[in-house]
């Protein structure tokens, strides 16, 4: 290797490598340039990340990553029937809503209630949710299942517009309330139309085997906190809204659930351990529907729903401890309700604009030639007057027809016998329903 | 063992159509709705619309949440609506 100390030669390194290599000039001003432009770089990226630890301290500043809010319902008012007159306090239901940043959402309601010098406390429900993307949210938790609207969108009372559930829907239905699973759902623009849908995973009813309650046997329990077995019970309801205005929708809704323990409940009864429930379905099927619109002709909104609800579950043998006979039915249910309200929401008048009339039919027919057959039928004719948008005064009256058939044992014959009894009940409300 | 492939299909199945939908474009009537006209044809479904001034804007973040989640709104359904309602607060 031969080098020169002559610096306006060129330097030759390597020069059997047959590469020459820049005069020192020409580096010297390379290497400036390089540090210049480095430097530049360097103050661009700096500037860079001050710029965007600004803005993330700004959005920490002005955005409620966290926000925690109490809201809930009420009501309460007066109840009278044939026999008696009361003030009622049915229900308070604080709702609690913490918030964590733009996609997490927890909530959670507690159930309160004062009846009969009774003071009792429930958890409505409380779960998390995520929203992963644009369409889809990711539940889990206690939540109220979406079968069917009528649980999910009557639940506060103070959008109900009546002070009582239809026939069939509620704490004593043939339908699920809230269970503990996971749940996906979303709400999709459809071209003009939209959907919503909803696919869940959950613990899932039990069946009552008529030990505790005879009357019941063969009745699914949807209040469960534990699964009394490793099945889930699955279920989905799609929603469809043709109509860009969103006037519209019309629901389908599906649960399957094998509500039987895996063991026999009468373990220990060698007359009766062969009774078991453990290959038990239960399939239920809804069919609901929502209309409102502005009706400009009639200078108000037009408010119709309805639903249709069929539960079938698979035949099984039970047992009935009151008279120790074994009995089996086709344990099929069915229940509909048919709703209509109507506010002249643009009238003139400011207290007219405020009233609503509404009115609702609901059926629930329970399995004939079991211990809680029923046939029930309800009307309930509704004055409601909107104090607020929610708050709302209800005045309903409230007609109950309930046909049974019972198996009486004839007096000195031996023999049992069935009877047909109709019983009519109707009741007056007066109650105020709060949003909170 | 039925059971549980008939729930991965009908997951998968689910998961799949609401992926292919949201490539569908929003149809042009509703794209150029206003909060406003949103606000009026969704919150009434349910319930009496909303007074905006009821509550404050990081009132309204959390419940458009709530209500996204609870009434199956859209995405852009939810952020109208609650623009809508900061903005008249």
């Amino acid at each position: 290797m031969k080098t020169t100390k002559n610096n306006s030669v060129p330097i030759f390194i390597g020069k059997e490598l047959g590469f020459k290599i820049l005069n020192p000039k020409s580096l010297i001003l390379i290497c400036i340039f390089a540090l210049g432009i480095g430097a530049a770089c360097a103050q661009d990226s700096i500037q860079d990340q001050i710029q965007t630890l600004k803005d993330e301290i700004k959005s920490l500043k002005s955005e409620e990553q966290t926000h925690f809010m109490v809201r809930g319902f009420t009501q309460f008012g007066l109840e009278a029937s044939d026999e008696n007159i009361n003030f009622n306090m049915t229900s308070f239901n604080p709702l609690l809503l913490w918030r964590q940043g733009d996609r997490f959402l927890f909530e959670g309601e507690l159930e309160m209630e004062y009846m009969a010098n009774q003071f009792r406390i429930n958890l409505g429900y409380a779960n998390a949710s995520l929203i992963v993307s644009k369409g889809l949210v990711v539940r889990v938790g206690k939540f109220l299942i979406p079968f069917g609207t009528c649980v999910e969108k009557f639940h506060p009372s103070w959008i109900n517009k009546f002070v009582t559930m239809p026939l069939g829907v509620g704490h004593d239905g043939i339908a699920p309330i809230s269970d503990i699973g996971v749940e996906i759902r979303g709400g999709l623009q459809l071209g003009k139309s939209k959907m919503n849908y909803s696919l869940y995973a959950v613990n899932g009813p039990g069946i009552k085997d008529g030990m505790e309650e005879p009357d019941e046997a063969g009745m699914l329990s949807f209040e469960n906190a534990t699964d009394n077995n490793n099945n889930k019970a699955i279920g989905s309801r799609i929603g469809i809204l043709p109509l860009s205005n969103s006037s519209l929708e019309i629901g389908f809704s599906g649960y399957y659930a094998m509500p039987g323990a895996e063991e026999s409940p009468f373990m220990g009864d060698t007359l009766n351990e062969d009774l078991n429930y453990k290959d038990v379905t239960a399939s239920l099927a809804a069919v609901d529907l929502s209309f409102v619109k502005v009706i400009s002709p009639l200078k108000g909104i037009l408010d119709i729903k309805g639903q249709y609800t069929l539960s079938n579950i698979s035949d099984a043998t039970y047992f009935n401890p009151e008279d120790t006979s074994r009995y089996t039915f086709t344990n099929n249910s069915m229940a509909y309700y048919a709703q209509l309200a109507y506010r002249p929401a643009m009238a003139t008048n400011k207290v007219l604009q405020n009233l609503e009339v509404a009115g609702r039919y609901s059926v629930c027919n329970t399995p004939e030639g079991s211990l809680w057959h029923s046939k029930q039928s309800q009307i309930v004719l509704g004055l409601n007057y909107w104090i607020e948008w929610r708050t709302v005064i209800k005045i309903n009256y409230q007609m109950t027809t309930i046909e049974r058939e019972e198996m009486e044992e004839m007096p000195g014959m031996g023999s049992m016998t069935g009877t047909h009894s109709v019983a009519d009940e109707n009741m007056l409300f007066i109650h105020l329903a709060v949003g909170l | 063992m039925k059971k549980i492939t008939l729930t991965i299909a009908m997951i998968i199945s689910v998961v799949t159509t609401a992926v292919f939908l949201q490539g569908c474009a929003t149809s042009q009537a509703i794209a150029d709705k206003s909060g406003a006209q949103l606000w009026g044809e969704n919150c009434v479904r349910c319930h009496i619309n909303p007074s905006p001034v009821d509550f404050n804007d990081e009132q309204w973040t959390t419940l458009s949440l709530h209500m996204r989640i609870r009434a199956n709104l859209t995405q852009d359904e939810t952020k109208k609506i609650f623009d809508f309602l900061k903005m008249s607060n």
